[in-house]
């Protein structure tokens, strides 16, 4: 598959082409079930988009039945921004529903395959988008990342995937899940193609609330893998993972020293931590943002006696996993449990990003896991706490609102890619982009 | 923490679904056992901590309060919308 940078070259005839040709590979593939629909929105560079994302005019879902017959009514921001800079959506790619999973297994759609096993998941919530671009069937994503979205499926199919620092890429027009941790970024096959989709998919935006209000500085033009920075390993933190996550580990940081970085060793507060305060603020969050699907204004109504009866019935078309965060999230918000469950993870919270100030006082960058192994197969991760605490190493990079790029590093012995993420200080996406593509390079 | 059937039915009540009844047992096991587990966060000393967390250090982004309306999406979301009539949203009768 070309690159973006490629692509970004090609002209409007070249493109055309490129697509008709991408088209009969996707079918060929469909057994991959990566994308749900296969639509164009332009005569751009196509970008994968996921199915949390609104395109005017196309059905947008989140993956859900619920959402089933909602048509877009307008672009979100980063569709506006790709299509000034010469991109345009195609194909919208499947996903958990309402990005709640790591496995893409409880979409409408069906399960999403991992592109080097079919018996393996790709990941998730945006386990669709890695998947089209680890298989070759996408130039370039993008994605949503809430508590690792992005990073964890780009982990599995061997791809770049990038979570902004929050507030860099707009929200709107995104599905919400949890407004205080999601963030839309690139998906792609390489640092410096995330460089460039970063790019002009970020800035400020009046649309959204949330969007800092900073001056736009391109990371791309100023790439510099020369640049030696002072890299802080994690040597406690990394004992729970697998053999193959603890290997990949050791092949990094021999590069980066390779490459004259200097490492530091540093100790984060204990993920079980991270795990609790983030699944209570995140199903808090979610249970307010899905109070909208009543089946009044959008999606798929089920008409019931009267309207309260139409509500639940409406709203028990919800999934498995997505009714326990709603019914989790009203119970850390309800009279009683509120100070105990989710003022003390707003408590913890400032702990787990004081814990991370001070940390990037002294160095530029966290070498850190993604996730604590390779792909699951299929099925294996149906326990939800099981599913939960497979989050362990990305959540609190949410929580705390960083930058982070998820790379592939090396392949395991059953030729499954083993991924690593390069961690910033808010709004360092320069370093993180600097950092990435030295260690690239380096492997 | 042990999540009961009495709860559940409050927990169902205040999100405005029904769990289906034979997924009622399993539900009450996995909820209390994740209740269980964050309740690990009781092991943090957060004494002097402030419990207002914001995204921003900056507070919030004011603007301009400039009127605006783009009524095709509007219109957009009125022709998609499951009942419709008239520029207004069908709902099931309030009043019986």
């Amino acid at each position: 598959m070309i690159t973006l940078k490629e692509a970004l070259k090609l002209s409007k005839d070249e493109l055309k082409k490129f697509k008709e040709e991408l088209r009969k590979d996707i079918e060929a593939r469909a057994e991959l079930n990566g994308y749900v629909e296969v639509l164009d929105h332009g005569d751009g560079v196509p970008i994968a988009i996921k199915d949390n994302i609104q395109v005017n005019g196309w059905s947008v879902t989140s993956g859900s039945q619920i959402l089933q017959g909602y048509i877009a009514p307008y672009n979100a921001t980063v569709i506006d921004k790709m299509s000034e800079a010469g991109l345009s959506a195609f194909g919208r790619t499947n996903m958990d529903e309402f990005a709640m999973g790591s496995t893409t297994e409880s979409s409408f759609y069906g399960k999403t395959q991992n592109p080097h096993n079919a018996d393996c998941v790709p990941g998730g919530s945006s386990g669709g988008s890695a998947a089209v671009v680890g298989a070759g069937l996408a130039i370039a994503a993008l994605g949503s990342d809430t508590g690792g979205s992005i990073r964890q499926p780009a982990s599995f199919c061997g791809i770049v995937g990038m979570k902004p620092t929050y507030g860099r890429v707009s929200r709107f027009g995104l599905g919400a899940y949890a407004s205080s941790l999601d963030q839309i970024g690139p998906m792609t096959q390489n640092v410096e193609d995330a460089a460039i989709l970063y790019d002009i998919i970020s800035g400020h935006d009046e649309k959204d609330s949330t969007s800092v209000d900073m001056k736009d500085e391109s990371v791309t033009d100023k790439l510099n893998s020369d640049r030696k920075l002072k890299i802080a390993i994690l040597p406690k933190y990394i004992e729970d993972a697998s053999n193959d996550v603890k290997h990949a580990y050791g092949v990094a940081i021999e590069a980066l020293k390779k490459a004259g970085h200097t490492i530091v060793e540093k100790e984060m507060i204990d993920a079980k931590f991270d795990i609790s305060a983030y699944y209570i603020t995140a199903t808090a969050e979610a249970t307010t943002n899905l109070a909208r699907y009543d089946g009044l204004r959008y999606g798929s109504r089920v008409e019931g006696k009267n309207l309260k009866d139409t509500y639940f019935k409406t709203r028990s078309q919800f999934g498995a996993e997505v009714q326990r965060r709603i019914l989790l999230g009203n119970f850390v918000l309800s009279s009683g449990y509120y100070d105990a469950y989710y003022v003390k993870a707003q408590k913890v919270r400032q702990l787990i990003k004081q814990n991370y100030e001070n940390i990037f006082k002294e160095v530029d960058l966290i070498l850190s896991p993604v996730a604590p192994r390779t792909a699951y197969e299929s099925g294996s991760l149906e326990d939800p706490l099981e599913m939960y605490l497979s989050d362990i190493y990305t959540i609190s990079v949410n929580l705390a609102g960083l930058p982070a790029i998820a790379l592939p590093i090396e392949k395991n012995a059953d030729n499954m890619p083993v991924g690593l993420q390069l961690i910033a200080a808010p709004f360092q996406e320069q370093t993180l982009f600097d950092g990435a593509l030295s260690l690239e390079k380096s492997l | 923490m042990q999540i009961d059937d009495a709860l559940l039915s409050k927990l169902e009540n205040l999100s405005h679904l029904h769990v289906a009844d034979d997924k009622r047992e399993e539900i009450i096991a996995q909820l209390s056992e994740i209740v269980s587990f964050v309740d690990n966060l009781s092991e943090l000393d957060t004494t002097g901590v402030s419990d207002t967390f914001s995204m921003t250090d900056n507070g919030t982004l004011t603007r301009e309060d400039t009127p605006s309306c783009n009524t095709q999406v509007n219109e957009n979301i009125i022709s998609n919308s499951p009942k419709s009539g008239d520029n207004y949203f069908i709902v099931p009768k309030i009043i019986e």
